[in-house]
């Protein structure tokens, strides 16, 4: 070599390799700390990457009625989900989306997968399938189950809806929801949420980096399959809900309510008006939506529990079994005699007949719905007794049906009631004895009051689903007090002057009360009470029509509707048995 | 005439490549890219050994017209560059045949640099002239790649710069004293040090003073280039605080955070990351990646080939490529000592500056050391040019080699 040239070049290179082994340090360091240090977090990491957890929700229980109706179901809905990337990726996927199905598409951008369009129809998925991801959109369709009400309307107010989970609610459901879950909003849906949900289970499926699956169980070792939700089968009957629903008048508000006198088993509760739950788990149809919660005769509301009404006349019966049982009257003595009106105080109450009735015995009275008898009977049993008599048949407090927390528990309204208002006057008892005044009840008091009245003071707690809970006995009343007002109730429906003649039902005894209430609306609430069959009371029924005016020309015939249909059902469960033990051969035959 | 071929880089390139073509079949599984790659290879190789047999003078002859015309090259990119950003020169008037001239522009440039420094003795390269001549040399190719803009590439200009001044004679210290207002600037750069800016900086400028103050011994040079070092960090300061707009500066802290944007800018370090770290001591297996088939890691054939590498084929398969890259590097030096001239020693040294700047920021880059910078992998990334400029410099190694003891 050139001894020019020749420099220490063999010191220089050893210089360059000792800065080279330097930088490959570098290099071989970071290596071995990925790869052999912290090599299993990448490895979970990776997995993550790929493999995603799935829910497989659990199939929610159905709600069928005693004979094993459909009442709720699930059927299967389509939505569409973006994988999210960057803002402007998801932008062009949304429009292209909105382009394809021509509507507006709204969205926050909150997890990885933004929901953007639920239950959408086949011609959407479709479109979204076949055209939005062949060109590369990272949209997809979910198949979730929705739940489908087929009777709609008739059984809104039971069955309640879903809705989906609100932040806050879902804060405090313990993990077994997450945000945008269906859960029960009202009625037995939300009462019986737990039961019905049933457990989620899991699955694990292998995904791309564009979310398009790879394999479909790539762990089945650690799958986990859901335990479906129970089954709610109902006390409800379906026929004699519809007879109930169909026999209201159409155009004004009221309820029905009809329970098992014995068991306080609730064989049909309608609320007029009512609304179709369909319309709130569907999310086509916002403005549905809208104009159901916006009504001002509020079909929501459940009047059968949620309702507040002053009871008028049908809570007469309070104050002759409190009459009876103080000594006041007997069955046959007559009382002070009904001149029409009468007056206590400054205040004059009038009859609603206003000639009087004339000399009448408790049965006559409540057979004419007589105010001025009751009157006279409440001047000498004062407030304190008849508030005691009141409370035992349960009226200011909630029955405990399975409706919770929508079940309203009313006002029995006693003197210090009154005296933290306006000051007690005997005038307010006067008001209160023929169910006026300050007093509210629910239809479903005022049921449950019949059935103890048919009954011979068997309180029942209704309910819709699972055993009879325990009744309670009225204290303090002997069974004569209940035979009179029983008897009192019989005349009101088959005596000469009754004012329910029109509840009667061919091939069975119907008793029952009539109220004809003054409320805040322009016309009175008409109102029935009814038991049946006399001799032994099996179902027992409340009627309040609002705006209807006379309980015994309007609600009457309701109630007569609601025991014609029990009769006919009654008739085919017996046909049933009987060709059902006709067909079975005999033992040993 | 007869020509001695360096057989054991000739073999190492040839691992290299095949190795190359191996991952890039699996990195783009279900295409024919490493078939395209093949043939590239084989035209690489082919041309590498051509280059050979090309007369001793004549490289000498041609470097500054080499130079030039690589330059002009740049200018044409910028002028009726092709691609996005526009990096590309059209060969064809549809674009299918097309060449990025800033991957030959590294050559022409690096045996400027070598005839520069070489024409100069080692006496007269510590010259200011000679520095500022070789600085210039390099400037105008990165100024004219920058503007593309092309960061990386741009970078890798400069990058054989230094060793070839060490090469051509400069003494460390005054390497030291070319490159410590860049330390300057790294170490008060905030982002990188956080909190810690102003202590690691304080530190850097005391050690650096008293170092220079020991060695040298002269008060004026030390407080000259304290005054430099400060000045440098202060105006970094400056600049990151006053200068840049927020999306620039977010566009650099991603560079060094890339969880701050995990769907965006740090998705491809991520996945790179989680790709090689899940690979482990073995791998996943060949074809088995897991972040690669799946499409997880992006552009896998090109810049991230290490990271399917790391996945696969895991430490072990990483290891050995490091290996191979750390062999070709010291095969470069070493035919360096071997030269017949100045020119030729500088030259080979040059190349495996380069080589060792690509393979450092390409494989840092997929381990999370480095920022995210287009600079391909060597012999391992898909992609023609950038496999005929390193065979091209193979081509020159091998001629360096085979023309040893001709003077």
């Amino acid at each position: 070599m050139d001894p020019e040239i020749l420099e220490d070049w063999d010191r220089r290179l050893r210089g360059l390799l000792v800065a080279v082994c330097l930088l490959f340090a570098v290099l071989f360091l970071r290596l071995f700390h990925l790869q052999i240090t912290t090599a299993a977090d990448y490895a979970k990491e990776s997995e993550d990457n790929r493999i995603a957890q799935r829910r497989v929700k659990a199939p929610r229980g159905l709600i069928v009625d005693r004979d094993d109706e459909v009442l709720a179901r699930n059927r299967a809905s389509y939505s569409i989900s973006l994988i999210r990337g960057s803002t402007e990726d998801d932008a062009r996927s949304v429009a292209a989306l909105e382009e394809a199905i021509g509507e507006p598409v709204s969205y926050s951008r909150r997890s990885a997968s933004v929901r953007l369009k639920r239950d959408v129809d086949f011609q959407t998925v479709a479109l979204v399938e076949e055209r939005l991801r062949g060109d590369g959109f990272p949209l997809h369709v979910d198949i979730e189950p929705q739940r489908d009400y087929p009777y709609g309307e008739l059984t809104a107010h039971i069955i309640g809806y879903m809705g989906e989970l609100r932040e806050e609610e879902a804060a405090s459901a313990t993990g077994r929801y997450l945000l945008g879950d269906y859960v029960g909003k009202t009625g037995l849906e939300k009462v019986y949420e737990d039961s019905l949900r049933g457990v989620d289970g899991v699955s694990y499926v292998e995904m791309d980096a564009r979310l398009r699956i790879k394999d479909e169980h790539p762990f089945p070792d650690r799958e986990q399959a859901p335990i479906p939700g129970h089954d709610l089968r109902l006390t409800l009957d379906l026929d004699i809900q519809r007879a109930a629903a169909q026999a209201m008048p159409d155009t004004l508000a009221g309820s029905v309510v009809a329970i098992d006198a014995r068991t306080g088993a609730v064989l049909a509760m309608v609320s007029h008006p009512s609304f179709d739950p369909n319309v709130f788990v569907s999310y086509r149809a916002q403005d549905e939506r809208r104009q159901i919660v916006q009504d001002s005769h509020r079909p929501l509301l459940n009047r059968a529990v949620s309702g507040l009404y002053p009871p008028g006349s049908t809570l007469k019966l309070v104050g002759a079994v409190a009459a009876l049982e103080a000594g006041i009257t007997d069955t046959l003595s007559t009382f002070e005699a009904c001149a029409g009106s009468l007056q206590v105080g400054d205040v004059v109450f009038r009859c609603n007949n206003r000639d009087g009735h004339g000399e009448l015995n408790l049965l006559d009275a409540t057979a004419s719905s007589c105010n001025i008898y009751f009157n006279h009977l409440a001047l000498i049993l004062g407030i304190e007794t008849w508030h005691e008599y009141g409370r035992r048949f349960g009226f200011g407090i909630s029955t405990g049906i399975d409706l919770d927390p929508e079940e309203q528990p009313g006002l029995l309204p006693d003197r210090q009631y009154h005296i933290e208002r306006e000051g007690w006057v005997t005038g307010h008892l006067m008001n209160l004895v023929i169910g006026q005044g300050y007093m509210l009840v629910t239809p479903l008091q005022v049921a449950r009051y019949a059935a103890a009245l048919g009954n011979g003071g068997v309180l029942v707690t209704p309910h819709f689903y699972g055993e009879a809970p325990p009744t309670q006995q009225i204290e303090g009343v002997s069974p004569e007090t209940w035979e009179t007002v029983r008897l009192g109730m019989h005349r009101v429906v088959y005596g000469e002057n009754g004012t329910g003649r029109r509840a009667r039902v061919a091939g069975i005894e119907v008793a029952g009360k009539s109220g004809t209430a003054q409320g805040p609306r322009t016309n009175d609430d008409a109102w029935f009470v009814a038991f049946a069959p006399y001799d032994d009371p099996q179902i027992a029924v409340a009627v309040v029509v609002e705006d209807g005016g006379g309980g015994g020309a309007t609600a009457a015939p309701v109630a007569g509707a609601v025991i014609r249909a029990y009769l006919e059902d009654q008739a085919r469960r017996q046909q049933a048995v009987s060709a059902e033990t006709l067909q079975t051969p005999e033992p040993g035959s | 005439m007869k020509r001695e071929l360096d057989l054991s880089l000739l073999v190492a390139v040839g691992m290299t490549i095949i190795f190359g073509i191996t991952m890039i079949y699996s990195a783009a599984s279900g295409s024919t890219l490493w078939r395209s790659q093949a043939i590239y290879a084989f035209l690489a190789v082919a041309a590498a050994v051509a280059i050979v047999y090309v007369p001793d003078k004549l490289f000498y002859d041609l470097t500054y017209a080499l130079y030039a015309f690589g330059l002009l090259t740049l200018l044409a990119v910028l002028a009726f560059g092709t691609g996005e950003p526009a990096r590309w020169l059209s060969l064809t008037p549809g674009g299918s045949l097309r060449i990025q001239p800033s991957e030959f522009a590294k050559i022409t440039t690096v045996m400027a640099l070598a005839r520069f420094l070489g024409d100069r003795s080692s006496e007269q390269v510590v010259s200011p002239r000679a520095i500022i001549g070789a600085v210039v040399i390099s400037m105008i190719p990165i100024a004219l790649v920058s503007r593309q803009p092309d960061l990386g590439t741009a970078v890798s200009f400069g990058a054989p710069l230094i060793p070839m001044l060490y090469w051509a004679g400069m003494r460390p210290l005054h390497i030291f004293f070319l490159v410590a207002p860049l330390l300057s600037v790294v170490c008060s750069f905030e982002p990188l040090w956080q909190d810690q800016a102003p202590i690691v900086f304080a530190l850097y400028i005391i050690v650096s003073s008293v170092v220079i103050q020991l060695l040298l011994a002269r008060l004026w040079v030390t407080l000259s280039m304290l005054a430099v070092n400060l000045s440098a960090g202060l105006v970094t300061v400056y600049l990151w605080a006053n200068f840049l707009l927020a999306y620039q500066k977010a566009r650099v802290l991603t560079l060094l955070d890339p969880e701050r944007d995990p769907l965006g800018t740090g998705w491809n370090i991520i996945q790179s990351r989680i790709a090689i770290g899940s690979g482990g001591p073995t791998g996943k297996g060949f074809l088995q990646g897991t972040q690669t088939k799946y499409e997880f890691l992006p552009a896998a054939h090109t810049d991230f080939i290490f990271s399917v590498i790391g996945e696969e084929l895991g430490f072990m398969g990483a290891v050995f490529v490091l290996a191979l890259f750390l062999f070709l590097i010291w095969r470069a030096l070493y035919i360096g000592t071997m030269a017949n001239s100045r020119f030729a020693s500088l030259l080979a040294v040059g190349l495996g500056s380069i080589l060792t700047f690509h393979v450092f920021v390409n494989v840092g880059m997929t381990i999370g050391v480095m920022p995210v910078t287009g600079l391909p992998l060597p012999f391992l990334s898909y992609g023609g040019s950038s496999l005929m400029t390193n065979a091209l410099a193979v081509g020159l190694l091998l001629h360096i080699y085979a023309h040893r003891h001709e003077y």
